[in-house]
This record gives C-alpha cells, sequence and structure tokens, in this order.
C-alpha cells in the first residue's frame, strides 16, 4: 500500500492549480514563450460591473448641477518664433495723428555744429535717421512714437558736444590730431542716451565714420558665442557672431564712404581678398564669414587708421556693463573680465588714451541709470570728474573699505588729472528756455492740450524735477503725473 | 410740388424728441449735478427744475407742421400747410377709424407697419443732461482767458485766477473717467502698476489710427468727429465708456413675482455706476483677447483695442448694452413708484 500523504498532496497540485502560487502552476504548465507579453495584453480586461458605483465620499460634493464648462479651444494661429520679441523691440518713429510741426527745421551738414541751434528743437533728417536706425541708436523706451518725425531738443549740453566736434575737425588741419574722450552722465531720464543719438546725429551729418556699440549689456551678457583669440596673452575673447553684426551695422550705416575707398595696405586675412578691393567687399566677407569677421574689423581699423581718413566717432552705451567681469567664463570656470573681450577692449584703449585715433576723433561713452549694474570705480572717478569741475578743492575719497577694480580704476585714472581731452559730461536738467522750447514743440504737435506760458513751463519744470526731460515729457504728454 | 409727406417719417413709431444742441465748452464748470427734484412731491414748484419750458420738453409738431419747418430751415419748399393733412395722419394710432379705410390704404398702413427701421432701436438710449453748458471734456485747459482778479495790496504773491484749475489738486489731479478707469484696472492694490498701464492705454489710443464710425451703433450725441479722437486720448477713453454705458441694471426681486420666479426691476443707474458697468464690461472682453505680444505692455494693448473696437462698433458690448436695455423695457411694468399723496 502506497503511503496516503503522499498521494493526497499530488492530487491537490492537480486539481486546485490555480489557487496555489505560481511556482507549482508554472511547474505543472511550462509555457514555451518565457518573454511574452501578448497573453497578458490580448487578455480580456474584466467589465466592472454595473451597478457596483461606491457610495459618495463624505464631504464631496456629488450632485454636479452646473452646465459643463469647457474651456474654448483656442485654435487660432499662434505668433511665429522671434515674432512676440520683435514686437517688443519694435521701432515706431513715426505717429501719423501728432501734428506736422511747420516751424520746425531740420539739422544739416552746415547747421549741425553751429551755435544758434541752442534752445531749438531740430529735426533729423530722414537719410541720417536711417542711418541711426541702423547703428541702433533709438531705444524703446524713448518717446519717438509719439511724433510725426524724429526731433531732437539743442539743448546746452548737445551744444557743448558740438563744439567738440568743431575742436577735432579743427585740429585735422594741422599736424596734431586731437582725439577727444567724454562720458556722459546723468540722473535716471535726463536725455543721455538721446544725446549720445545727438553726438551720431553729428557724426554722420558731418560725414565722420560712425561705430556705435549700441548697448554694452548685449556683449557681456553671454547671449553671443564668444572663443580665445589665439596667440593673446592674457587671453581674449572674440565674439565672432556680434562682430559680423556689427560690421553689418557699419557698412549699412557708413555705405558711401566703404564703397568708394579702396584698400591701401595688404590685410592678414585667413580668406583671399583681391589686392584692389573697396573696403566694402572687406567688410562683406566680415559679414559673410563670422569666423573671420575680428580679423576683417582689425583690418578695417587699419585702414581707417591710414592718413587722409575721415575722423573716428566711437560710441557705446551702458558703459557700466563694459566696467566689471562679464557673464563668459573662462577654460579654467573663472569669470572674464568685460576687458578681455576684444570689442569692449578696443573701445576702453580708446577711452582710456591707451590708442589714439590717427585721424583725430571722439569716443563716447554713456552711462545708464536703469538696468545698470554697480561699477564702483567707475562711479567713484565720475564723481571725481565732475567734482573737479565744480569745486576743486573738495575731491571725493574713495572708501578704503570697497574692493577696487584695478583694471577700471587703470583706464579711468586720466578722469583724475587735469586732462583736457578726458571727462565728464554731466546731464542735467534743462533751463526754463529749453523746457519752453521743447514744450511748445509738445504743443505744436498736439500732444499737449494747454497754452505754454510761463506759469504752466514753470510747474511742469517744477514737477519734472527741475527740468529732467524724460519727466517732463512724462507730466505732459504721457499724462502721467 | 414735393411730396407733401416725407416717407421717412412713416417709418418714426414713436416720435424723437429733438435732442438738445451740445455745444463744447472749452472747460466744463460742472460734469453732473445730480438733479434735486421729487417729481410727485414738488410739481408746482416752478424753479431751476421745471424742464416744462425746455424746447426738448415740448411735445413734437405735428408730422406735416416739422415738415413744412424743415422745408423751410433747408430752404426747400414743405408740405403746403393751407391744404389739409392727409387722411394717413388723421388715423394714425387710431385703430377703430384704420378698421374703416379703403382696403388700398389698409394695406399701405400694413406694409409701412409700425416697425421701426431696421437697425436702430425701437427706444431711446439716451439720458438728458440736466443743467446748462454739459457735454463732454475737450481736454483743453486753461484756453480761455481766465477772470482775472483786482490787484490786491498787501500780497506777497498774486491772486489766484478764478476758476482754479482743475488738476490744481494734488489729490485730483488726473480726469475723473481716468481716475476711476485706473481704479478699475488695480490689481491687488497695485495702484502706480495700475497706472502706468492707464498711461500706456492712453499712449495706444493716441498712436491708433482714425476711428471709422459705425452708424448702427451710434456713440453719444455730440461726439466730436473721429478725427479728433486720436489726439485727445482722453475724450476718446470718456467716449468709448459713456457711450457704451447702460443706463439701468436689473434687479431680481425673489418671491416677488410668485410661483418661484424671481421679478425683474430695472434700476437706474448713476453716471458713475453706469461708467463702473461699461468699464468692467470692457476689461472682461479685453481680458478675453488673444494676448500676442509678450511683456509687460499687453493688457494695455489689449484694453486699448478693445476701446477702438466699442467705438468703431465691433464689440460684442453692444449687444450686452441693448439687451440689457430691452430687459429694462421689457419689465418696466414691475416698478413701483413711490405712492401719490
Amino acid at each position: 500500500m502506497p503511503p496516503s500523504i503522499c498521494l493526497r498532496n499530488f492530487s491537490r497540485l492537480s486539481i486546485d492549480a490555480a489557487a496555489h502560487s505560481s511556482s507549482a502552476s508554472r511547474l505543472l504548465h511550462p509555457r514555451a514563450a518565457f518573454f511574452s507579453t501578448s497573453s497578458t495584453r490580448y487578455a480580456t480586461v474584466a467589465a466592472k460591473r454595473k451597478g457596483s458605483v461606491l457610495p459618495p465620499k463624505k464631504g464631496v460634493k456629488s450632485l454636479n448641477t452646473k452646465k459643463s464648462k469647457k474651456a474654448a479651444a483656442d485654435a487660432g494661429k499662434r505668433p511665429a518664433q522671434g515674432e512676440r520679441k520683435a514686437q517688443r523691440k519694435r521701432i515706431v518713429l513715426s505717429n501719423n495723428n501728432a501734428l506736422e510741426v511747420s516751424s520746425l527745421k531740420d539739422l544739416g551738414k552746415e547747421n549741425v555744429l553751429s551755435e544758434q541751434n541752442e534752445g531749438k528743437v531740430m529735426g533729423i533728417p530722414g537719410d541720417t535717421v536711417d542711418a541711426l536706425r541702423d547703428v541702433e541708436a533709438f531705444k524703446t523706451t524713448q518717446g519717438w512714437s509719439l511724433f510725426r518725425r524724429p526731433a531732437v531738443l539743442m539743448r546746452k549740453e548737445a551744444v557743448q558736444l558740438a563744439r567738440l566736434f568743431k575742436e577735432v575737425e579743427d585740429s585735422a588741419a594741422g599736424q596734431q590730431k586731437r582725439t577727444i574722450r567724454r562720458i556722459l552722465s546723468g540722473d535716471r531720464k535726463s536725455g543721455k542716451s538721446t544725446l549720445l543719438l545727438q553726438g551720431l546725429t553729428m557724426g554722420f551729418l558731418r560725414e565722420w565714420f560712425v561705430i556705435n556699440l549700441p548697448e554694452a549689456q548685449d556683449i557681456v551678457s553671454a547671449h553671443t558665442e564668444y572663443a580665445p583669440l589665439p596667440d593673446s596673452q592674457p587671453t581674449q575673447y572674440t565674439q565672432d557672431e556680434y562682430t559680423a553684426n556689427l560690421l553689418q551695422q557699419i557698412q549699412k550705416a557708413n555705405g558711401a564712404f566703404l564703397l568708394e575707398t579702396k584698400l591701401s595696405t595688404t590685410p592678414n586675412l585667413p580668406i583671399p581678398l583681391p589686392e584692389t578691393a573697396t573696403l566694402k567687399e572687406l567688410v562683406a566677407l566680415g559679414q559673410a564669414n563670422p569666423e573671420a569677421s575680428w580679423p576683417v574689423f582689425v583690418a578695417l581699423w587699419n585702414e581707417l587708421s591710414q592718413p587722409g581718413r575721415p575722423p573716428i566717432l566711437l560710441a557705446v552705451d551702458g558703459l557700466s556693463h563694459a566696467m566689471r567681469n562679464s557673464e563668459y567664463l573662462s577654460a579654467d570656470v573663472k569669470p572674464v573680465h568685460a576687458h578681455d573681450l576684444t570689442l569692449i577692449r578696443h573701445f576702453i584703449d580708446h577711452l582710456s588714451g591707451a590708442k589714439k585715433l590717427p585721424n583725430g576723433g571722439l569716443v563716447l561713452g554713456s552711462t545708464s541709470q536703469s538696468n545698470s549694474p554697480k561699477a564702483a570705480a567707475l562711479d567713484y572717478s565720475i564723481e571725481v570728474a565732475e567734482a573737479r569741475q565744480k569745486s576743486p578743492d573738495d575731491i571725493p575719497q574713495w572708501n578704503p573699505y570697497k574692493s577696487v577694480d584695478a583694471r577700471v580704476m587703470e583706464s579711468l585714472k586720466d578722469l583724475h588729472t587735469d586732462n583736457k581731452n578726458f571727462d565728464v559730461i554731466k546731464v542735467g536738467g534743462l533751463t526754463k528756455e529749453e523746457a519752453r522750447a521743447i514744450m511748445e514743440y509738445y504743443a505744436e504737435s498736439g500732444l499737449l492740450r494747454h497754452t505754454v506760458n510761463d506759469g504752466f513751463v514753470t510747474e511742469k519744470w517744477s514737477l519734472a524735477g527741475m527740468g529732467n526731460i524724460g519727466e517732463l515729457e512724462r507730466t505732459s504728454v504721457r499724462l502721467r503725473i | 410740388m414735393p411730396p407733401r409727406l416725407n416717407t421717412r417719417t412713416f417709418a418714426r413709431s414713436i416720435p424723437l424728441r429733438s435732442k438738445p444742441q451740445v455745444r463744447w465748452s472749452a472747460r466744463t464748470a460742472t460734469r453732473f449735478a445730480p438733479s434735486q427734484c421729487r417729481p410727485y412731491s414738488d410739481f408746482t414748484n416752478s424753479g431751476a427744475n421745471d424742464r416744462s419750458k425746455k424746447i426738448d420738453a415740448q411735445p413734437a409738431d405735428h408730422i406735416s407742421e416739422e415738415a413744412a419747418k424743415t422745408a423751410e430751415i433747408m430752404g426747400e419748399q414743405g408740405p403746403d400747410m393751407s391744404k389739409g393733412t392727409p387722411v394717413e395722419e388723421i388715423v394714425k394710432g387710431d385703430k377703430e377709424a384704420q378698421d374703416k379705410l379703403p382696403k388700398v390704404m389698409k394695406d399701405k398702413l400694413k406694409a409701412q407697419g409700425n416697425a421701426a427701421p431696421k437697425g436702430s432701436r425701437s427706444y431711446s438710449t439716451m439720458t438728458t443732461q440736466t443743467g446748462a453748458g454739459n457735454g463732454l471734456d475737450m481736454g483743453l485747459v486753461d484756453v480761455q482767458a481766465a477772470i482775472k482778479t483786482p490787484q490786491t495790496p498787501g500780497l506777497k504773491f498774486e491772486m489766484p485766477t478764478l476758476p482754479l484749475p482743475k488738476d490744481g489738486h494734488l489729490k485730483y489731479r488726473y480726469d475723473p473717467v481716468v481716475e476711476q478707469v485706473t481704479n478699475l484696472i488695480m490689481q491687488h492694490g497695485k495702484k502706480s502698476v495700475a497706472q502706468s498701464n492707464m498711461a500706456l492705454i492712453l499712449q495706444h489710443l493716441r498712436t491708433s489710427p482714425i476711428p471709422t464710425i459705425n452708424p448702427a451703433k451710434p456713440l453719444l450725441p455730440g461726439a466730436p468727429p473721429p478725427s479728433h479722437l486720436p489726439l485727445n486720448p482722453i475724450l476718446y477713453l470718456t467716449l468709448a465708456i459713456d457711450s457704451v454705458a447702460p443706463l439701468m441694471r436689473i434687479r431680481s426681486q425673489r418671491g416677488a413675482a410668485g410661483g418661484g420666479v424671481a421679478l425683474q426691476i430695472p434700476v437706474p443707474l448713476g453716471q458713475r455706476q453706469r461708467r463702473r458697468v461699461a468699464v468692467e464690461w470692457i476689461l472682461g472682453a479685453a481680458s478675453k483677447r488673444r494676448n500676442v505680444g509678450s511683456g509687460k505692455g499687453s493688457l494695455a494693448q489689449r484694453i486699448a483695442q478693445e476701446m477702438v473696437a466699442v467705438v468703431e462698433g465691433r464689440s460684442g458690448i453692444w449687444d450686452r448694452r441693448n439687451a440689457i436695455h430691452k430687459l429694462g423695457v421689457a419689465a418696466r411694468a414691475n416698478i413701483v413708484l413711490p405712492r401719490k399723496r
């Protein structure tokens, strides 16, 4: 007789195999494909029994009487890539609703440096407006879109700037050609960028060669590619895309001069160029090949330094961005100082006086009070220069507890001396006569509905913080008091 | 001889009052003078509130007389008043007499019908402005020669010229409409953000092209020509808001109608309330608009676009206003006036 226990176990295995653990069933029914998932995929899902809804949870509203709210399908076309930004950055220079000002006279080559313009509003001629637009001199925050066409007030500081242009042009005849450097500083909305624009206008109208870096922040903010410059000690960095774009701006703004001027040197370029090429072809080469843009820029600069070429106007806005560490990192993950970027270094060398413009010229840098980082050495140097102009006995001292950026201090050291060529232009408030002139222009354009009399001018002048021109526009035109 | 009757006048079911001529005053002394009139208690009082002498309170002329007067003004030959008035005019509004007309005339009457012309409302939606010299503010400040006060000896400064400038007070330096809209735009108590949005709205209106007015959606009577609007953005804003502002709201009184239905009672709104409603409609419509740009000025841009749409008659807010007015007219029987003593 066989043992009963063993038999019982065996029979249990065969009958309720499903009820037992999977190991047992696997043993009993060996499957062919062990890695197949089809059986589970095609297995019919056990249908939920109807009427087996769980009772409502406590505190949850089960009866929904409200109409089902469907979000309206927004099927409209989205703006294309970059369109929104383009709209935000769009520069509008005309308002068809504004009235034409009949008494408005244009600036021209003859009268742009005249001192008779002081305190008058003058229109900018169309060609110059195009050139200014090419070098991105107009800003979105400025009020150009309110008026019929661009016009500027020739304020005291603008006439001061015109005088500098005249000095440089007068020195062009003699042997000693002058390079004058100025920093424009002032309060917020006091018209520094507009004064820089006026300087560029003068440069274009007097047929100078104009190079404008529209915003220093764009160069140092690490939004464009960079690469170390070969054979530079300490390492400098070029920005090929940015430089190619700058060359394009230069070509658009100074096209006539570039077209009629032939190469006089043999530039050392990675890409061959015919010997009889014009400067325009040289610049076009740099535009087309961004990797060669920096050598092209250097070659262009060498060409401009040859005798007989026009004076140069170098301008930059937002100077404090160029006076600190940039957002770029070096190979050993150290921040790159802005002065190590080739474009900024080129500008700073001319601003500090380390290099001179051989044909004479003007170097203008404008500080900004909105969206500007702290640059203590720059601020201190400007303070000192302003104090030297006003009260030479009372020069401020450097706060010894602040860390000093030695490179910036070194580049601005001429501001601490009696150097006539390097100074600060303080852009302050308008005088009441100037305020009256610009307010009459507002009224004639139809934007200010008020008689412009002494009382009214004085009221707005005081409201605008003693004639701050941006605030003046805000209180009288933009209806934000 | 021209036809004695202008056929267009037939189309009017309700004789419209001639609108009071709105004059442009450079400076308005009062914007809104609340009337102290209590219509049933002091009807004998013939003071400033007595409007019976006003031209707009006179009953409308008889139709032929009106046509004759109009023709006289226009320098044309009107209907001959010495002859009788046509039968149509006599039987107008007289159901019994109309039944006895010949069939041809009955058919004609039926064809013309009492229907209002298509596209125009059958009821007036304009309020009469109380007080003389009211009108839209043209935004000209201090252009009128102010009254010179005589020199008074012993004063350090000159006496102020009267009337005082309306923006002379620090706390009321903005136009009242601008102030109200600013406060309605404000979110989370951030007034300066609202103010800068308001400035952007005005700037957008200033640079927008001249609007084309839709005659089916008439603006306020006496509105300036559209070419004047962009150069005066505050007027533009005021016109957009005032044109679309409803005259009344509908109050639902529960339990008054019986059967679980709320009784709808039209309630008149004051000027500030009307503007508030209009601005809230405009803000609602603007927030539903697609945001096309980026950056901080987009809300202001959408609101300004909605304002332009209102003035051009493209906005859906006009339908909303008409619906409220229609409901108000339908429910006018529900108004319970104070009992006369």
